[in-house]
């Protein structure tokens, strides 16, 4: 325990040198920029300044690229709340109340929320990784393809307790979104399913086109239509600062959210989206007025932001600790290691003590920067809703354009997202949420995926997901919330009947 | 008649024009085609080929990610480039010599690009999980003769290298083992230390850390050659399968349309690289040995390794009916 001190000590050192300090809030600050600009995220923007970093010392480019990562995270779910389009897949369900708050002009106590809860979740994140990053790793390598699955499996079951309408409508919305993550290069065959021969599409859906479509331009377009919910929307700006109230109200979301996502973050692929779903589901779930959810709920905000936040600095592990890259951004990071001739893997603790610590001091030193940076904003952010729709809208839809181009350079990205603004509005005008929609799209590919590795693995005997003690946990539990969620509409449905 | 001359002339202008800029070249920003992300090892090689071929022909030249399809996009995109020597592809092994046998791509390997010279190779390692009775690649071939079937490998997806390795080994030695995708070469790796899976023939970039930590145990290099960077293991070849070769590549291509003249100045520009310290040295970093070749030996190349994997993609078809 000692040694980590003071290892935690060196690494403050390394941290706090005025030029590393300088390199932090760069990062924090493009990040919470990027974060905020729909559809730019960190994958597209580390990319762009991973050329500028080659010239730096390799412990000051790690420190801001990272803080780009986590930077995004706060910033992310601005757009989310204020204007329903949510900038990644971990901050799709922020949206849902977060937006309502705005709409019932709360969002300034959301955005508060927001990075308050973020900020409690990183410290924790990192807390977690300076205490327990090696022995966590360790977990990680004991979770296998069955596990994974069954895990996606209760990510998707949680996915219907997000809806606030019709569970009817809620699953078809997932099984729309497991079709659409089916297209692309079947990677047990090789064979391209449901891409119409364009090679655009051999990697799957663009998933920023998919949510810039649906959510963003969509948005805008039934904004256009009916100005109702806009007029709302400024007129009543009522508390931009959470009352007492509220913050006891969002206190134990932040922590359960925090605990969750610092358990899912660990884990490979989609563990901070599954983190900030499931947060939301369980809020909904313990919550003693779950009607509340959909309409505005501050713990359906408090929740997933702190979970994703959490999930963000936890997803560090893997990498710091055994040189295995979790995430797109986490590969580009391995990049720029490898620029900078270190090779990340199991001994880079031991080899590169100053890179590993130094970068942890510095995630609780961008936390504090971040939420500094966030909070005075918060009300810079809140007049932009006062901005006539008719210049915002155009903003967005430029922005949007801008960010779906800029993931792979491609224009048949924004083709795509013209055919999802389409889609979108289809599925408004139907009362169709898009949320658990997304949700089918990111688990589906990856529920697939270990299901056949697991029969690979397994020879072909399916009772391996029932052997192995962890995905049996899992399984349990979706049964068990399946029940939940089928129960009270099946004793309701009785006590009507009975009433006739 | 009239148009026809009129015709005649401006071809004739046109194309002296074009002999011309060949002369001249390059005389505008050169942009260097990526069919990969940022970040990752063929990206490295780019960059690294673009700063040098910048302070060679003293010219801008610009790094252009075009990711998609395992390289297939950004290779596609170059072959459909005008052949004027501003649009260049650093193309890799797997978009070029083997997605056009085991996949339909618009372009053919051969004809839609002129091949300048290969830039930097990197061999595979073999590694296994080191719980595995398994020291050496005798030892590999005997268990899995022993257990056909029984031994598992992760692959980055069906299409790639690091599945075609593989079944090139299997159908060399005679043994069967049973092929696990993964998206990727990195998780694929990662199984291989968790013990998901036994075996997987890895990049060495991926393999090293790996293999230093203990994580890992390596038995071969893939490469016809021993590695630089592992001068002890010995390569696939010398041990259970002679004449066995597969090794990954990053080459310079242009469009099939480019001027022979654009092409030898090319050329004698990576020439110069190869010979390069620094070069050398940056390229070490990202785990990859400098190379040259001339775009005929690069022809050749390519031609041999499209009809290695087409003739082993036709004995595994053969074999399934």
């Amino acid at each position: 325990m000692m040694d980590v001190f003071s290892a935690l000590g060196h690494g403050f050192s390394v941290a706090a040198t005025p030029l590393n300090l300088l390199f932090c809030l760069i990062g924090a600050v493009c990040g919470t920029l990027i974060g905020v600009l729909p559809g730019l995220g960190p994958v597209a923007t580390i990319s762009l300044l991973l050329p500028a970093t080659y010239a730096l010392d390799p412990v000051g480019a790690i420190i801001m690229l990272a803080g780009i990562y986590y930077g995004a995270q706060y910033g992310g779910s601005t757009t989310a709340i204020l204007v329903n389009i949510p900038g990644e897949s971990t901050s799709v369900v922020t949206a849902i109340d977060g937006y309502k708050m705005a709409q019932q002009g709360r969002a300034g106590e959301a955005l508060a929320i927001a990075a308050i809860g973020s900020f409690i979740a990183g410290c924790f994140g990192t807390v977690v990784i300076a205490l327990l990053g090696p022995p966590l790793a360790l977990m990680t390598q004991k979770f296998a393809s069955p596990d994974y699955f069954s895990l996606m499996v209760l990510g998707l079951v949680s996915a219907v307790v997000l809806a606030n309408g019709s569970a009817f409508r809620a699953v078809s919305m997932i099984f729309l979104g497991l079709l659409l993550g089916m297209v692309g290069m079947d990677i047990n065959t090789g064979e391209a399913r449901m891409t119409f021969g364009l090679i655009e599409l051999s990697d799957g859906i663009n998933f920023v086109a998919l949510v810039m479509g649906l959510f963003g331009v969509a948005e805008v377009i039934s904004n256009l239509e009916g100005v109702s919910t806009r007029i709302v929307n400024h007129s009543k700006i009522t508390s931009i600062w959470p009352s007492f109230k509220v913050l006891r109200g969002a206190w134990g979301a932040v922590m359960r959210g925090t605990l969750l996502g610092t358990l899912f973050g660990i884990l490979p692929g989609g563990g901070a989206t599954i983190a900030s779903f499931s947060s939301y589901a369980l809020e909904k779930r313990v919550s003693k007025t779950p009607e509340r959810f959909g309409n505005g709920a501050i713990e359906g905000v408090a929740g997933p932001e702190s979970a994703n936040n959490a999930a963000a600095q936890t997803s560090f592990v893997p990498l710091l600790t055994m040189g295995i890259p979790t995430s797109a951004t986490m590969a580009l990071l391995v990049g720029a290691l490898t620029l900078h001739g270190i090779a990340p893997g199991p001994t880079i603790i031991s080899r590169q003590p100053d890179l590993f610590w130094g970068l942890i001091a510095s995630m609780f030193i961008g936390n504090a920067m971040l939420v500094i940076i966030n909070l005075p904003m918060i009300g810079i952010w809140v007049r932009l809703l006062n901005v006539p729709y008719r210049i915002l809208y155009l903003i967005i839809a430029v922005v949007c354009a801008i960010g779906v181009f800029s993931v792979n350079n491609s224009s048949f990205d924004i083709y795509m997202t013209v055919g999802f603004t389409a889609l979108g509005y289809i599925l408004r005008k139907l009362d169709a949420e898009p949320a658990p929609l997304l949700m089918g799209f990111v688990l589906g590919p990856m529920v697939e995926e270990n299901f056949r590795r697991s029969l690979i693995t397994s020879y072909g005997d399916p009772m391996v997901f029932l052997q192995r003690p962890i995905s049996l946990v899992l399984l349990l539990l979706s049964a068990a919330l399946l029940i939940s969620i089928v129960m009270p509409s099946i004793s309701k449905r009785r006590t009507e009947v009975f009433q006739e | 008649m009239k148009r026809l001359l009129v015709a005649a002339l401006l071809m004739g202008t046109g194309l002296s024009a074009t002999t011309a800029s060949a002369q001249e070249w390059p005389t505008k920003p050169i942009k260097l085609v990526v069919p990969y992300a940022p970040g990752g090892y063929t990206d490295a090689v780019g960059r690294i080929t673009a700063r040098f071929l910048e302070k060679e022909l003293g010219q801008t030249v610009i790094v252009d990610n075009r990711a998609g399809g395992g390289g297939i996009v950004g290779s596609d995109l170059v072959s459909k480039s005008p052949g004027d020597g501003y649009t260049l592809c650093v193309c890799s092994v797997g978009a070029i010599s083997i997605a056009p046998v085991a996949q339909t791509t618009s372009y053919d390997p051969i004809k839609s690009f002129k091949p300048i010279s290969v830039v930097s190779t990197i061999p595979q390692t073999v590694i296994v999980n080191p719980s595995l009775p398994i020291n050496s690649m005798e030892d590999l071939v005997k268990y899995a003769k022993a257990n056909p079937g029984k031994l598992t490998y992760g692959s980055s997806g069906a299409g790639g290298l690091m599945y075609f390795s593989v079944a090139l080994f299997d159908a060399r030695v005679g043994t069967k083992m049973t092929h696990v995708p993964f998206k990727g070469g990195s998780p694929a790796t990662a199984a291989v230390v968790s013990g998901e899976v036994n075996l997987s023939f890895t990049n060495m970039t991926d393999a090293l850390p790996q293999i230093e930590a203990n994580t890992v145990r390596a038995l071969a290099v893939t490469s016809a050659t021993r590695s630089e960077f592992t001068p002890k293991l010995p390569t696939v070849a010398e041990t259970v399968s002679p004449g066995y070769a597969v090794e990954s590549w990053n080459g310079v291509m242009a469009p099939a349309s480019t001027p022979d003249a654009i092409i030898a100045k090319v050329s004698d520009a990576l020439k110069k690289m190869a010979a390069d310290p620094e070069v050398k040295k940056n390229m070490a970093v990202a785990g990859a040995s400098t190379m040259f070749t001339t775009p005929a030996e690069y022809t050749a190349q390519i031609t041999r390794e499209v009809d290695q994997w087409r003739t082993l993609l036709k004995e595994i078809s053969e074999k399934k009916t």
